[in-house]
Formats: C-alpha cells, sequence, structure tokens
C-alpha cells in the first residue's frame, strides 16, 4: 500500500510537468478504454466467479424449482456424503500421479531437446502436436484406442498377453487410469517443448562449463540446469496442478461419465454431474468453492515450495 | 572474441575419453526415452488416420495396417450422420466472431493500459494479470446461470459474447506489453498534429503492434475452436446451433459404434488446427511459449 502510493504520484508530475493542459488531461481519458474490456471481465469473468460462493449458500434443486437460503446446509451435504470423499480421494490419486510424472519426464525430455541432439527438430514437431488436440478429440482417440477391440488390446494380444486384455474404460480397476494415462499422454510433451525454450535461452557458456567439469548427463541435467529454471519450474507445475484439477472433467465426462459406479468421478467432475445431471446448484457449487479453495491452497503450496532458496 | 572459444575447445576433447564413456549411457538412455515417447505420441494419430479410410471389421483385425482404399466414404458418413456440416459453420461463425470481439476489446484496453499513468490503470492492469489463475472450468454452472438469465440459453451467440471474456486476461496483458515499446515520441508528434486517442491508436500502435496481435489471433483460435464443455452445457444439442466438438462425440454409440466414421469425424476436427499449425508454426510455437510463461 505505502509502496504505491509513494511509487506512482511523482510520475505523473514529471510527465505532464513542462507540457501544457492537453497532455494531463491524457492519462485518465486513454484509461477510459479500458472500460469495455474491464466490464465485459466483470460481466463474463469476475460475476460468475462470485456467484459459485453466493449459490453455495443456496438451496436450488433445479433450474426451475423455488430458491431459498440454505446456510451451510450444502456444505454439511458436501462434507457428510462419502461421494464427496471418494472424489476428492481420486482427485488426489489423480495429482500424486500425474502431475510429478508430467514433470519430471517433461524436464528430462526438455533438457534433451535442449542439448540439440539428432534429430531434435523432429522431436520438437512431434511433442508439440498434443497442445493442437482438443479435448474431444483426444477424448475420442483414445476411447477408439480403448475399445475391448481397439488396438491396444490388439497389441497386448499379438505379444501374448491375452491375459491383459479387457474394457479398460468400462473396467472399475483401470477407468480412472486410463483418464489418468491420457492427461500424461499430452502433458509431459507441452511442458517439455517449454522447457526446451526456457533452457534454450540459458547462456551457452553454462553448459560449456559443465562439460569442461566432466559431468555426466544426469549430473549437468538436475545439478546444474535445473536450479537455474527452478522457479520456472515452480510455474509450471502450478498451471499443471491447476488444470489436472479442474480441466479433467472433460476427459471423464466424454470417457467414462464418472463410472463404473463412481469409480472414475474426481472432484470437477463431481461439481459437474451435481449441477446438470442431478439438478442440485447449490450442492454442486458448494463442492465447487472447497474445489475453489483447494487450488487456492494447492498453488500457494506449489509457489513456496519452488521459491529458490537464496 | 574468436580467442575464447578456440582456447576452450579443444579442452573438453582432450579430457571427453574419460567422462564421454559414462555420457554415453545416460545420452543412449535418453534418446531412446525421448522416441518411445514420441513414438508413443504418434501412433494414436496414425491410428486415428488409418481407421478413418477402414470398416469396423478391418480396424479389429489389423489395426495398424494401412487402409485398403482411399475411399472418403467414412467422411462423408461422419459429415451427413451428425451434421458436422453445419457443426463446422458453426464452429467458424463462432470462432470468427468471438477473434473479432476479443480484438475489439483488448486492444484499446491494452493502448489505455500502456499509456494510462494513474493508479487506476495499475490497478486494472492487475486485475487482468490475476485472471490467468483462475481457471475457466470453475465459473461453469454460474455462466450457464447467466445465459439462462440473459435469454441467450441454447445459443451460440451467448457464447460469442462469453469465450473472449476467457482469453481477455491474456490477451491485454500481452497486448499491453507489446504497446509499451512503442516508444513515445512518435506519438508526440502525431498528437502535435492533433491526432486523438483513436487516430493514434489506429494509425501508429496498431501497425507496430501486429506480432502481439497475431499471438493472440493464434492463442485465441485454438482455444475457441477447441472449446468443448461451455460449448456443449450452453448451446446443448441442437444440431442447427452445436459447434464441431460437440458434434463430433455423438457419433459415438453404445451398442455399435461406426470407428472409421468416428475417427473420419474427429480427423476433420483436427484438419483446421494442423493447416493453421503448418502455415505458422514458428509463430504458433513462439505464441504458445509466450502464452504459458506469461502467469
Amino acid at each position: 500500500m505505502t509502496l504505491t502510493t509513494m511509487s506512482t504520484p511523482p510520475t505523473p508530475t514529471t510527465r505532464s510537468g513542462p507540457r501544457s493542459g492537453r497532455p494531463s488531461r491524457r492519462g485518465p481519458r486513454t484509461t477510459v478504454m479500458a472500460v469495455p474490456a474491464l466490464l465485459w471481465y466483470a460481466v463474463f469473468m469476475i460475476g460468475p466467479i462470485g456467484a459459485i460462493f453466493v449459490i453455495s449458500v443456496l438451496r436450488w434443486p433445479g433450474m426451475l424449482a423455488e430458491i431459498d437460503f440454505a446456510g451451510l446446509d450444502n456444505y454439511r451435504a458436501v462434507l457428510g456424503d462419502g461421494l464427496f470423499w471418494q472424489a476428492a480421494r481420486n482427485s488426489a490419486v489423480q495429482l500424486v500421479i500425474a502431475v510429478p510424472i508430467m514433470i519430471v519426464g517433461a524436464f528430462m525430455l526438455g533438457y534433451f531437446i535442449s542439448t540439440k541432439p539428432r534429430g531434435y527438430r523432429v522431436l520438437k514437431v512431434i511433442i508439440f502436436t498434443p497442445a493442437l488436440i482438443s479435448a474431444s478429440a483426444k477424448a475420442m482417440i483414445f476411447w477408439g484406442m480403448f475399445a475391448p477391440q481397439g488396438v491396444i488390446n490388439k497389441l497386448l494380444g499379438s505379444v501374448g498377453l491375452e491375459a491383459l486384455q479387457h474394457a479398460w474404460i468400462a473396467d472399475t480397476a483401470t477407468a480412472f487410469g486410463c483418464i489418468i494415462a491420457i492427461d500424461i499422454w499430452g502433458g509431459i510433451g507441452y511442458t517439455a517443448t517449454l522447457y526446451a525454450a526456457r533452457l534454450d535461452a540459458l547462456p551457452a557458456s553454462v553448459h560449456e562449463a559443465a562439460e569442461l567439469d566432466g559431468a555426466g548427463h544426469w549430473r549437468r541435467m538436475w545439478g546444474i540446469a535445473y536450479p537455474m529454471v527452478r522457479d520456472y519450474v515452480g510455474v509450471t507445475v502450478m498451471l499443471q496442478f491447476l488444470w489436472t484439477l479442474f480441466t479433467s472433467a472433460q476427459n471423464v465426462l466424454l470417457l467414462t461419465q464418472g463410472g463404473p459406479g463412481n469409480s472414475s468421478t474426481n472432484l470437477s467432475f463431481l461439481v459437474y454431474q451435481k449441477a446438470f445431471v442431478q439438478s442440485d446448484l447449490g450442492y454442486s457449487q458448494a463442492a465447487g468453492v472447497l474445489l475453489f479453495a483447494i487450488g487456492l491452497v494447492g498453488m500457494l503450496t506449489i509457489r513456496r515450495a519452488f521459491r529458490q532458496p537464496y | 572474441m574468436t580467442t575464447l572459444p578456440a582456447a576452450t575447445r579443444p579442452a573438453p576433447r582432450i579430457r571427453s575419453r574419460g567422462p564421454r564413456r559414462r555420457i554415453g549411457i545416460g545420452r543412449a538412455a535418453s534418446y531412446l526415452g525421448a522416441w518411445s515417447y514420441a513414438l508413443m505420441l504418434l501412433l494414436p494419430l496414425y491410428y486415428l488416420l488409418v481407421s478413418s479410410f477402414k470398416d469396423n471389421s478391418d480396424i479389429f483385425a489389423s489395426p495398424l495396417a494401412l487402409p485398403d482404399s482411399l475411399s472418403l466414404r467414412k467422411f462423408t458418413t461422419s459429415l451427413h450422420d451428425a451434421r458436422l456440416d453445419l457443426a463446422i459453420a458453426n464452429s467458424v461463425i463462432v470462432t470468427v466472431l468471438s477473434l473479432a470481439v476479443i480484438l475489439l476489446l483488448a486492444v484499446p484496453a491494452a493502448y489505455a493500459l500502456a499509456r494510462a499513468t494513474g493508479k487506476v490503470a495499475a490497478v486494472i492492469e492487475r486485475a487482468f494479470s490475476l485472471g490467468f489463475l483462475i481457471p475457466t472450468f470453475a465459473a461453469l454452472v454460474p455462466t450457464f446461470l447467466l445465459a439462462a438469465q440473459l435469454g441467450l440459453f441454447h445459443t451460440r451467440t451467448f457464447l460469442v459474447l462469453f469465450l473472449p471474456a476467457t482469453s481477455l486476461p491474456l490477451a491485454v496483458v500481452l497486448l499491453t506489453q507489446f504497446m509499451r515499446t512503442v516508444p513515445n515520441e512518435v506519438e508526440e508528434a502525431a498528437r502535435m498534429d492533433g491526432a486523438g486517442n483513436w487516430t493514434v491508436l489506429v494509425r501508429i500502435y496498431l501497425p507496430m503492434v501486429v506480432p502481439g496481435i497475431v499471438t493472440v489471433l493464434i492463442l485465441s483460435f485454438l482455444a475457441f475452436w477447441n472449446e468443448y464443455l461451455y460449448s456443449l452445457v450452453i448451446i446443448g444439442p441442437d444440431e442447427a446451433q452445436r459447434t464441431i466438438q460437440v458434434a463430433v462425440p455423438t457419433l459415438r454409440s453404445s451398442l455399435s459404434t461406426d470407428f472409421g466414421v468416428l475417427s473420419a469425424g474427429t480427423v476433420v476436427t483436427l484438419i483446421p488446427v494442423y493447416v493453421v499449425y503448418a502455415v505458422l508454426q514458428r509463430r504458433m510455437e513462439g505464441a504458445l511459449m509466450g502464452g504459458a510463461v506469461k502467469v
């Protein structure tokens, strides 16, 4: 607060000082041009985010139903619901498996590409492709691959692993694993491209010095390259955490609908399902508030964990 | 300049005898890992592409074999069954109009924020940059209620109004940074000649921030064309209104899916994106890098 009040006033005075009246009015007059964007942002982004909190304390059993104040009843219902805890457990499993594999795999791949090995240009184009494919296309591709007669079962059969063949996304044991696998499949490539670009930006002398040291591939990657981009890795961990936590509702919806049973229901899908399948808007948004809180706490924790030690 | 590298280069060559053998294992493992992963990325795409020319029996019997013919029968069936012709038109309409809206909103706002010096502008810019951290999915239900409230439920119109808002934080912050690089002197000269805010923006700033605008357009194009969940919830299943991302999954059926037709439909959704990528490869990669870095 004090910082801003101290640093901003001098600028306008020095800028408008030597000029006459007109330019000094320029500041406020251009700010007006940001108003439409700001309004749009308020109506379509901030407003709805705020509304999550309001709806979470309303009793709202369906679009056309009577609405009344429920206090904390929705939260009580959510926290006392076994399904919520199962969804929370699934989300936790998903995050704990997907994010570390994605980040570590992506860093190793990104580092490898940044050393410009033979064929790295082709490799770069290939690993960039997942970033272009929409959620529904990705889900359709894997729906075909995981199908009982799809290519995965066929390949297992052709190497003598018939025992492993089964209906991947229709089986309680593997349905959620398939969702996680799809996250990882695309996540590594895109994140690796980010790391490669970031590592490319480091001065070449770093690599040369490491080579002089006689450091091996592994030590150069984790002992030298990683510490230099640690805060950037923190940013990508934060992004992947948020994406995995929130956007995986789409894959669940497109592939398993949360089933079989509730075996692949995670928190974001629960928010969707309660609102659009079971028409309990209050419950859905109370769960939404909790999801939002988890996202925020997770984000701050990750930020702390990756802060540069100095 | 030239002596330095010359002096350092020979050194590793002399020393490398010992360590290189150890490096060799690490690098060999990296080669293997990287290309296995690349193969895992390509295999599904290859499977998708060859399946779109095959019948179910061929797909099940020999999934990885090349198709016998390149007949476009599966594509015409998918166009017909899911009315992909309408869906493509809807997706184009939604994407193009949303791109127009985002530019109309973000360009003046970015100019305003780049040139303003007041505290209000600083607060506005901060508000936009915090928007990066709002996962779009979070507000799905309230946004759906907003659409109903505005009487725009089950219409493309709401999506055209809503989608630009999701890209607004990125667009405004990115363009503001680009606008800041335009030297003040150019603008002052124009103002001497009596040019107003809008003239300055259109005549002077716009031509100088074209790379920024291209970046915003690429990122927004990808986001808008590929958008699924909001399109599903807000536009709904009406064939005349729904977008292609919503239409293609309807090609499945619980009893007997024609995987060839489903694959062909999926390929259709990917074509525009890959065409843009082929044309703008470097810029697109740059855009996605920049978009992710600016958190």
